[in-house]
């Protein structure tokens, strides 16, 4: 499988649908222990939860090297989501430059739903360049 | 209503363990070994397992959701640096302060620390309100 260090700047991940079944995001809240999430009401699914599946369609297309690292991240909630709901997550490569035998990668994200976003972010994540040298 | 500058967020408390991670990991769809393989994480700088930079950042989000309602769903902005591995047993806070209002939006600097009291994540947080 492709790993994201195969991958250039400007490259772009074909768009990846994906659902926000009551299972996952069940699944999800649990993970976090989001107690906050369930005190509002609507049927709404933690923003966290978009990114994290939206990065997870990423990593459909394309695996983590061995030893990623993140290092920052960006998110910019633009609607509320909730359980049901149909997302589309489009990704880009928009920026890669390398460092001390690590690669520095900055992943921009942007879910839509129905064509307008509901949330965009740039993940900034590093790896080793060669296998093994975070060891 | 707005919290005034210098109000502080209710704060989360989480302790992380390896099995969250491993529940994180198959909800997150990543399988990087750094957070679920204790003998490939012992091999790398970190000499064990961590958990996800989004797990923590989960615990922020929380935290903002209980301080402003649908508000951050509807118009939430983050952004913020991972500076220290969070790994089974830390007990993790995440806390928050608002430091100013800007043009319709409040803006909090957001933090979470273990229980040693190192910074694993720091940032900023906006939200229109």
């Amino acid at each position: 499988m492709t790993t994201l260090a195969d991958l250039e700047k400007g490259h772009e991940f074909p768009p990846a649908p994906f659902d926000l079944s009551d299972q996952w995001v069940d699944a999800y809240v649990a993970s976090v222990e989001d107690e906050a999430i369930g005190a509002l009401e609507g049927a709404f699914v933690p923003p966290m939860a978009v990114a994290a599946l939206a990065i997870r369609a990423l990593l459909e297309h394309a695996s983590l090297p061995p030893g990623t690292l993140h290092a920052g991240q960006e998110l910019t909630f633009t609607a509320p989501v909730r359980r049901g709901e149909a997302l589309t997550v489009a990704a880009r490569i928009a920026s890669r430059g390398e460092r001390a035998g690590w690669a520095l990668m900055g992943v921009e994200l942007n879910v839509a739903r129905d064509g307008e976003a509901v949330m965009t972010g740039r993940a900034m994540i590093s790896f080793p360049l060669a296998e093994g040298a975070a060891a | 209503m707005s919290l005034a500058a210098g109000a502080t967020l209710p704060t989360v408390t989480k302790t992380i363990t390896q099995e969250k991670i491993n529940a994180y990991s198959l909800a997150g769809g990543d399988g990087n070994p750094l957070h679920t393989d204790p003998a490939f994480a012992a091999s790398t700088q970190f000499g064990g397992t961590i958990a996800h930079g989004m797990l923590v950042l989960a615990y922020v989000s929380e935290m903002l959701t209980a301080a402003f309602g649908e508000d951050w769903l509807a118009s939430g902005r983050l952004k913020v640096r991972f500076r220290a591995p969070a790994r089974p047993g830390d007990r993790l806070t995440a806390s928050g302060k608002v430091t100013s209002h800007e043009g319709g939006k409040t803006i909090c600097e957001v933090e979470c620390r273990n229980e040693a009291g190192e910074v694993l994540v720091s940032g900023e947080a906006e939200v229109s309100r």
